[in-house]
């Protein structure tokens, strides 16, 4: 039979009382949770966001209102402390990978649909998960990285910015007249819709290689068809020298052959 | 002006033909006129910058001048009132800049223009006339460029293809610019446009990066 006293009433209304406002505060958290969030995250990964932050909030005020109803906790946290650490270290990635998602989607480095490089994974983002994320490479694979891994990787978005620069290295041959090398590329640069006007492309002579003189050629395009550019314009440049009688010549090393006087006939390396 | 589209009955369909591009249709009017020049050789922005020699403004002055654009031609079918863009093409190869920096600038189909001030003469199958009221606030200023949000752009044409915008300036470096829905002479058709249902997204462009 259950006693009745003032002090169990009045700790069953304290405690009630602790857990009503537990449950307000839960619902201003979630609400605010939920409004900050509703176009980063998606609805379904939203909801089990919800869900954790509003029990989570509950359970916390309820444990603080437990000594009221006169349960001593120190047992309780003595035993919970134990089965914490067991389920720490068992979810240790987890929490971590959660921990990561959040900031992920918080900090945004990446968005839906992004083309980005995450270590030697290139391709486009497919999905940002709370737990890991998803990207279809290139050529058509599906990646999971969980999100720890991406978090503390270095993240290249490749698409971020609105512009990138390419940038090739022609040689043409030391018998060519460079000027008009330069003015040939720069004729087919000038003539691709998507080689942007400004930034400016700078072309000039880098070096004076070993076979031959290497001229630099630098563009701007628009991020979203920088590989379309990339791809047309060397081969466009390409076959305009080739036109002009300027030639792209292979690697050439000259080897100088003496004969040894001692022995007429017979070759030496110089 | 020559357009390069052949349209044939067949069958009780119209057959559209221009070049590799070739679509049938049911039984419809066939509209041909200007359209917004974002369109070739793909839709990778909805801005326009016209570049031409600065002009320099006296403090509160208004200064009305005539710039030439480029346009595209856009191919519609109608029925009833809905309209469907059947094919895009261009006499003039596109060409594109950046406005601003790499990292905030924003990608522009590319125009350099002569400054009028009267309606100048334009072969009307590659350019229109944009004439443009600059309002000038209490400094001096000087422009030598216009971005434009083309997705708020309104086309007339008769003879030729033509717009109105109006350039508010707010400094030296920066500027409010705006499409007028009015044509720029009398008797001048308003063109379909590509872009009506994208009008919401906003009708003027702050341009913050300079205005030469």
């Amino acid at each position: 039979m259950i006693e009745i006293n003032g002090d169990r009433i009045e700790g069953a209304i304290l405690f009630a009382i602790v857990v009503a406002l537990g449950i307000i505060v839960a619902r201003v958290v979630s609400m605010n949770v939920r409004r900050s969030l509703a176009e980063k995250v998606p609805a379904n990964e939203l909801n089990l966001i919800l869900k954790v932050v509003n029990f989570s909030i509950i359970a916390i005020f309820a444990l603080i209102a437990l000594p009221f109803l006169g349960v001593d906790l120190s047992g309780l946290i003595a035993a919970g402390g134990f089965a914490g650490l067991v389920v720490g270290f068992a979810s240790r990635s987890v929490v971590a990978n959660l921990v990561s998602g959040i900031f992920l989607l918080v900090e945004r480095p990446i968005k839906i649909g992004d083309q980005v490089k995450v270590g030697d994974v290139a391709g486009f983002v497919e999905d940002i998960h709370i737990l890991s994320t998803i990207i279809r490479t290139y050529d058509g694979l599906f990646v999971r990285i969980p999100n720890e891994k991406l978090f503390t990787s270095n993240i290249v978005n490749l698409i971020v910015n609105p512009v990138r620069r390419l940038e090739y290295i022609v040689g043409i041959s030391y018998k060519d007249d460079a000027e008009k090398a330069i003015e040939i590329i720069r004729g087919v640069v000038e003539d691709h819709p998507f080689a942007l006007k400004n930034p400016e492309p700078t072309i000039f002579v880098d070096e004076l290689g070993e076979s031959s003189v290497n001229i630099v050629v630098r563009v701007w395009c628009p991020s979203s068809v920088w590989f379309d550019v990339k791809t047309e314009l060397l081969w466009k440049i390409k076959i305009e020298l080739e036109k002009a009688g300027i030639e792209i010549p292979f690697p050439q090393r000259v080897v100088w052959l003496r004969r040894d006087r001692n022995e007429p006939g017979k070759d030496v390396p110089a | 002006m020559f357009v390069p589209i052949k349209l044939k009955k067949r069958d009780g369909k119209i057959v559209y033909e221009r070049e590799n591009v070739k679509k049938i249709l049911p039984e419809c009017e066939i509209i041909v006129n200007p359209v917004e020049p974002i369109n070739l050789p793909k839709n990778i922005t909805r801005f326009l910058e016209i570049d031409f020699s600065p002009i320099v403004i006296k403090p509160n002055g208004v200064e009305t001048i005539y710039l030439k654009f480029p346009i595209e031609i856009g191919v519609f079918a109608k029925d009833s009132d809905r309209m469907i863009v059947i094919d895009v093409f261009a006499f003039e190869k596109p060409k594109f800049t950046l406005y601003g920096d790499p990292k905030n600038g924003v990608v522009c189909r590319w125009f350099q223009s002569d400054v009028y001030y009267e309606i100048p003469e334009v072969d009307p199958s590659k350019h229109g006339v944009l004439k443009l009221v600059i309002k000038n606030g209490k400094d001096w200023a000087e422009v030598g460029k216009v971005v434009l949000d083309c997705y708020a752009m309104k086309i007339y044409y008769d003879k030729f293809a033509s717009c109105w915008a109006e350039m508010k300036i707010l400094s030296k470096i920066s500027a409010e610019t705006t499409f007028v829905d009015k044509p720029i002479a009398e008797g001048m058709k308003k063109a379909a446009e590509l872009y009506t249902t994208r009008r919401l997204m906003g009708k003027s462009f702050i341009m913050e990066w300079g205005l030469i």
